[in-house]
């Protein structure tokens, strides 16, 4: 069983504890006494299938359990040594278990929603309040049941829940130390004063964009979505001149996987001012990386880019040889990009199809009618790449896969989530049962540059309710804390880091550093036995455990985030920062 | 307090009531996105809970009988599950998105879970106007069983 499913198992008996105990409680209380009995052993068999949940999850990994060993599991077992005995002794009126059953309950399904609300790290102040939230709801209980408990029993009850409900609130609301991202220290100027060789400019503005036969509203890059695709040569110095005629919320341009310098990130109220309407920016470069990337608006970024700011980026090693084609997949309102295409190729001529996810989420791109190599993955070629054939590929949320072949004498055809994209005649193929490609066993594999870490940073990925805005939101947070207060990660330049990203969520998310590649070292345990994977853009699953490492040798401010870009904007942003 | 529970009580049921109408407006939104469903998700992961909540507390403070304190309080438990329902729904896609038999159950099981919190808001709406009404206060408990579902 994997760790995802083991999360989600947890999750299902947690809330049949819960409900059992509730329900017992509540049955009791109108003296249906088979009803009663029926559902608390239901209650006791879940706590007990969850103390095997809980017990493998901390096997897999601390992360995953911490809340639960600390608040669920005595929350749990002061449910069952308080209901237990009183079940064993029902004889007389069942209406007396009724508050203890409810007690059970109440502590239940307060380790829930510690677990739902609030996730990892486990905090002192959250059990307590947890504590507090059970004592009180007993208490009223008690009151409305007319069930008077000893005089014990209720100063005890008294005193521990003020106690836990004070002690709670205090450390709650105690100043942490989380020091917020400097901003407003003026943004970084370096940039390249090499005379430029490719010049480009693209103005932002509304557009009206034609979409699998019907028009829809876009942002728009020169008009077009995509907008143009820019293409240099390694050793060009590329130049781009950002306009914004009107999009009222600004833009920039983020060049997504090339390693710029931070000055030409593009990430506004990091590197740059959002740039609005009738204002302009220039980003100058050096083209030093040859492979297939693509630039985004990173203002508002979430809409920007599903509305259309976006665009391929190019560089190769030098003149193209053979039919080289980009095939940048996205949905603009619900509709499928890029429109499918055909045409003619002739045997024997070398292709390679450039695949770019620019959207939130994962696709599946399936090659069908030849055998065909992974050159490269974000950018970065692959050493030693064997022939594949009836396999696809996943490609996360902003990142790139580049196939090669040599075009056969029979057709051959892309296929996107089933759907034919590219092709060079009629395939009739099914994909949807082809096995998936495991980078991380693919190719052969090289000695790792670094042996020891200078840093280690660990970000553990869930919900939870962030407090700290205007209104209260379900927020996506790294380590429990949701941008932007997320303390930066600090590095010093030459520094080896390595990051364990850990996804206790029910979702994928897509991390991305901008300004470096990582290199993966596992996943879930699991040494990476390929090529060496150089990755900006990578997959963590729920229930996953990455760990990656890079050498710091670009300095700046550097975001660090979810390519989900609507879970970036809701919380799953944070930075690395040079000191 | 008991018209602060009657209020508050259809207040809840009108909330439960759109919420119908916004996953419809949800399914009907073309082309669907994520986006689709944002009218529903505000109503349930906000609205609803605060107004649960706010029906539980009324009915204690109304001093109701504690079997409609209890039925009040049980569409809080099952707004709990509904979110959960609707979050493991989501989750359970393969690892290109595609929805599984599992996740459309757990869809499935989303709107039933939704029916049965109307049938109890139904219930705990027609108890309060009871308690609230010029009834005899020995017909207030006929009338609060009378309101339970089955």
């Amino acid at each position: 069983m994997t760790t995802g499913s083991l999360l989600v198992a947890d999750l299902v008996l947690a809330v049949l504890a819960a409900a059992g105990w509730l329900g017992g409680g509540a049955a009791a209380a109108a003296r249906r006494r088979p009803l009663a009995l029926g559902l608390a052993a239901v209650a006791l068999l879940a706590t007990f299938g969850r103390a095997v949940t809980v017990v493998a999850l901390a096997r897999a990994g601390w992360w995953f359990a911490a809340e639960k060993v600390l608040v669920a599991a005595p929350l749990s077992l002061a449910a069952v040594v308080v209901a237990g005995p009183r079940l064993l002794r029902t004889a007389g009126d069942i209406r007396s278990v009724a508050v203890p059953l409810l007690f059970a309950g109440y502590a239940v399904s307060a380790a829930l929603l510690v677990t739902i609300l609030h996730g990892y790290p486990a905090s002192t102040s959250v059990g307590l309040l947890a504590v507090a939230g059970v004592g009180t709801a007993t208490a009223v209980s008690w009151r409305f049941l007319d069930a008077r408990p000893s005089r014990t029993a209720s100063r005890a009850a008294v005193v521990v829940t003020v106690a836990a409900l004070l002690a709670g609130t205090g450390l709650a609301v105690a100043p942490g130390a989380a020091p917020a991202v400097p901003h407003g220290h003026g943004y970084p100027q370096v940039r390249t004063s090499d005379e430029p060789t490719r010049r480009f400019i693209l103005t932002a503005g509304t557009a009206t964009v034609r979409v699998g036969g019907r028009d829809v509203a876009a942002w728009a890059f020169n008009a077009q979505v995509p907008g143009p695709e820019l293409t240099a040569t390694v050793g060009d110095v590329v130049e781009v001149t950002l306009r914004n005629r009107n999009i009222g919320r600004g833009v920039t341009l983020h060049w997504h996987g090339y390693d710029v310098p931070n000055s030409q990130d593009g990430v506004p109220g990091v590197t740059q001012a959002a740039v609005l309407p009738g204002q302009e920016f220039v980003y100058r470069f050096r083209a030093d990386q040859a492979g297939t990337y693509w630039y985004h608006t990173h203002a508002v970024s979430d809409v920007g880019v599903r509305m259309g700011l976006y665009g391929v980026l190019v560089v190769r090693p030098g003149p193209p040889t053979g039919l080289d084609v980009t095939v940048p997949v996205h949905t603009l309102s619900g509709r499928p990009l890029p429109a499918a295409r055909v045409e003619r190729v002739e045997a024997g001529v070398p292709v390679r199809l450039r695949l770019i996810n620019t959207d939130n989420t994962t696709h599946r791109y399936a090659l069908a009618g030849t055998a065909f190599q992974v050159a490269a993955i974000d950018g970065f070629d692959l050493r030693g790449p064997t022939p594949l054939a009836g396999t696809t590929v996943l490609i996360p949320a902003g990142g790139r896969y580049d196939l090669v072949f040599t075009a056969p004498a029979t057709p051959v055809a892309l296929f996107v989530d089933g759907r034919a994209v590219y092709s060079t005649g009629e395939v009739s193929t099914a994909t949807g049962g082809w096995p998936v490609l495991d980078p991380l066993t693919y190719g052969a594999p090289a000695p790792a540059p670094w042996t020891r870490f200078d840093r280690e940073f660990t970000l553990v990925l869930d919900r939870g309710l962030d407090l700290h805005g205007l209104l209260p939101r379900y927020a996506h947070t790294v380590n429990g804390a949701a941008d932007p207060d997320i303390p930066p990660q600090v590095v010093r330049r030459g520094d080896v880091v390595r990051f364990t990203i850990v996804n206790r969520s029910q979702t994928v998310h897509p991390w991305h550093l901008h300004g470096h590649h990582v290199l993966v070292l596992s996943r879930t345990r699991t040494a990476a036995v390929g090529s060496p994977l150089w990755l900006d853009s990578f997959d963590v699953r729920p229930g996953e455990v990455w760990e990656v490492a890079f050498r710091a040798d670009n300095p700046g401010m550097w975001a660090n985030h979810c390519h989900n870009l609507g879970h970036a904007d809701a919380g799953m942003t944070l930075h690395l920062m040079y000191s | 307090m008991r018209k602060a529970f009657v209020v508050s009580a259809a207040l809840l049921l009108v909330a439960f009531a759109l919420q119908f109408i916004l996953a419809a407006v949800g399914a009907f939104t073309k082309p669907s996105g994520d986006d689709a469903y944002a009218l529903h998700s505000v109503n349930g992961m906000a609205v609803i809970p605060v107004l649960s909540l706010l029906t539980a507390l009324f009915a204690a403070l109304a001093k109701a009988p504690g079997r409609l304190v209890g039925l009040a309080v049980l569409p809080l438990g099952l707004v709990v599950v509904q979110a959960l329902l609707a979050m493991l729904a989501n989750a359970s896609t393969d690892a290109a998105g595609v929805s599984t038999a599992i996740g459309l159950t757990l869809g499935g099981l989303h709107a039933l879970n939704g029916i049965i919190a109307v049938h109890v808001v139904v219930g705990v709406l027609r108890a309060a106007r009871r308690l609230g009404g010029p009834v005899p206060l020995g017909d207030t408990r006929a009338a609060v069983r009378e309101g339970e579902p089955a």
